[in-house]
């Protein structure tokens, strides 16, 4: 699962990205990263736990003559590394004063 | 001589009953897959349970060795060949096979491996007629009507309930009819049916094996913080045999929650190293994402 910050100006230019990624990754008795379920014997938790909100912050610094930009934030869902949809997103434009 | 006959059929009856399968009372081992299907038919179910079949045949339940063959041809071609050097019996591949198929604890030693061989055929010769002939055999195994409220029923409670009667039917209701014998096993409605195979599963050897850790974060996270759901609450709604999960949309959405709140400012001049002109106020912003986990498990999982 992954949290997707972007930023764009009016003319569809990226100005910022950033994400922060849940997972959690499978180890076998030498902690070495594994993906088979009989090579699996512990897991490092990076996921979100039940019943736990989880904020997460970021700070954009645009260029001083930035006038609009448009902010994307999206959950992904990956059922695996290559399947994914979003879950929910939000999107807001802002207008900023230049001097 | 009477007496030596007795003696020699009791002590076979006790050797069937030592080495019997999980469930009791299924009469042989089966030496072919249609075999096998029949012993525990499923077809007769859907006859009357018609919306539950229909439901069912959508989730991955209807299908669970196609659509998992990569992961259990890896364990037999990787895991038992190289990195263990392991024969290959039916003892292995029920490793993987006692969830994804449990009937196969009714398969013969011959045939349990027969199929092992048929899951590396059809993931290894993908798009051959001989791959798409396997892959259309494998598909009559599956986790069906009898696994769960036959074999897999009272697998959990064996104290209290005594081993699956082959041929009764377990349902968390108890009700019945004439079609069938009924057996009220109110396990079925709990966490702890589902977490038999959605969890750390142990064979009986003791490997550990863990296609996904839901249990354990079930059990050791959710219950922890005070939840009390349980898998079906939310996995099998209304009775439906449909069994969403990851793979499902919806319940992926109901599961999360995003609340983002975007703060608009102008930081103060020259103390952003990358805009253009270091005297002018820098266009800025701050985004704060809450992200819930309205779910019974750790996101993602497995």
């Amino acid at each position: 699962m992954v949290l997707d910050v972007t930023a764009k100006d009016s003319n569809g230019n990226e100005l910022f990205k950033a994400e922060k990624k849940y997972f959690e990754i499978g180890v076998d008795t030498d902690r070495d990263m594994r993906y088979g379920a009989w090579q699996i014997k512990e897991i490092i938790d990076l996921t979100l736990p039940p019943m736990q909100t989880q904020k997460e912050q970021f700070l954009l610094n645009f260029d001083s003559d930035t006038e609009e930009v448009t902010i994307d934030v999206k959950l992904w869902y990956y059922i695996n590394g290559k399947s994914g949809h979003v879950v929910h997103s939000v999107s807001e434009t802002l207008e900023y004063e230049i001097d | 001589m009477k007496r030596k006959s007795w003696l020699i059929a009791l002590c076979f009856a006790s050797l069937t009953v030592m080495f019997a399968p999980q469930s009791c009372f299924a009469e042989k081992l089966a030496n072919t897959i249609d075999e096998l299907v029949k012993m525990y038919d499923d077809t007769k179910c859907w006859e009357c349970h018609t919306d539950q079949h229909d439901e069912w045949k959508t989730s991955f339940h209807s299908n669970p060795i196609n659509s998992s063959l990569g992961g259990i041809r890896n364990f037999i071609m990787i895991g038992l060949a190289k990195e263990w050097n392991t024969p290959l019996t039916k003892a292995q591949i029920l490793k993987c096979l006692d969830c994804h198929a449990p009937v196969v604890n009714f398969a013969s030693e011959k045939l349990a491996v027969q199929i092992a061989e048929m899951i590396v055929t059809a993931n290894d010769k993908k798009g051959t007629p001989e791959a798409e002939a396997v892959t259309k055999e494998l598909a009559k195994l599956n986790v069906g009507c009898t696994a769960c409220h036959n074999i897999k029923a009272t697998a959990t409670a064996q104290g209290l309930r005594g081993k699956a009667v082959h041929g009764k039917i377990y349902s968390a209701s108890g009700y019945g009819n004439d079609e069938h014998d009924t057996v009220e096993a109110v396990e079925l409605k709990r966490s702890i049916f589902c977490m038999q195979c959605h969890g750390i599963y142990s064979a009986p050897d003791g490997e550990k094996i863990q296609c996904n850790t839901l249990s354990g974060s079930y059990q050791d996270a959710y219950n922890n913080l005070g939840g009390t759901e349980t898998c079906q609450d939310c996995h099998m709604k209304d009775n439906k045999h449909n069994f969403p999960g990851g793979h499902d949309k919806e319940i992926v959405a109901e599961g999360l929650g995003l609340n983002v709140q975007i703060t608009q400012y102008r930081h103060l001049p020259g103390q952003v190293e990358t805009a253009k002109n270091q005297k002018a106020w820098v266009p800025s912003a701050v985004v704060t994402a809450f992200v819930e986990n309205k779910a019974g498990h750790r996101i993602p999982d497995g």
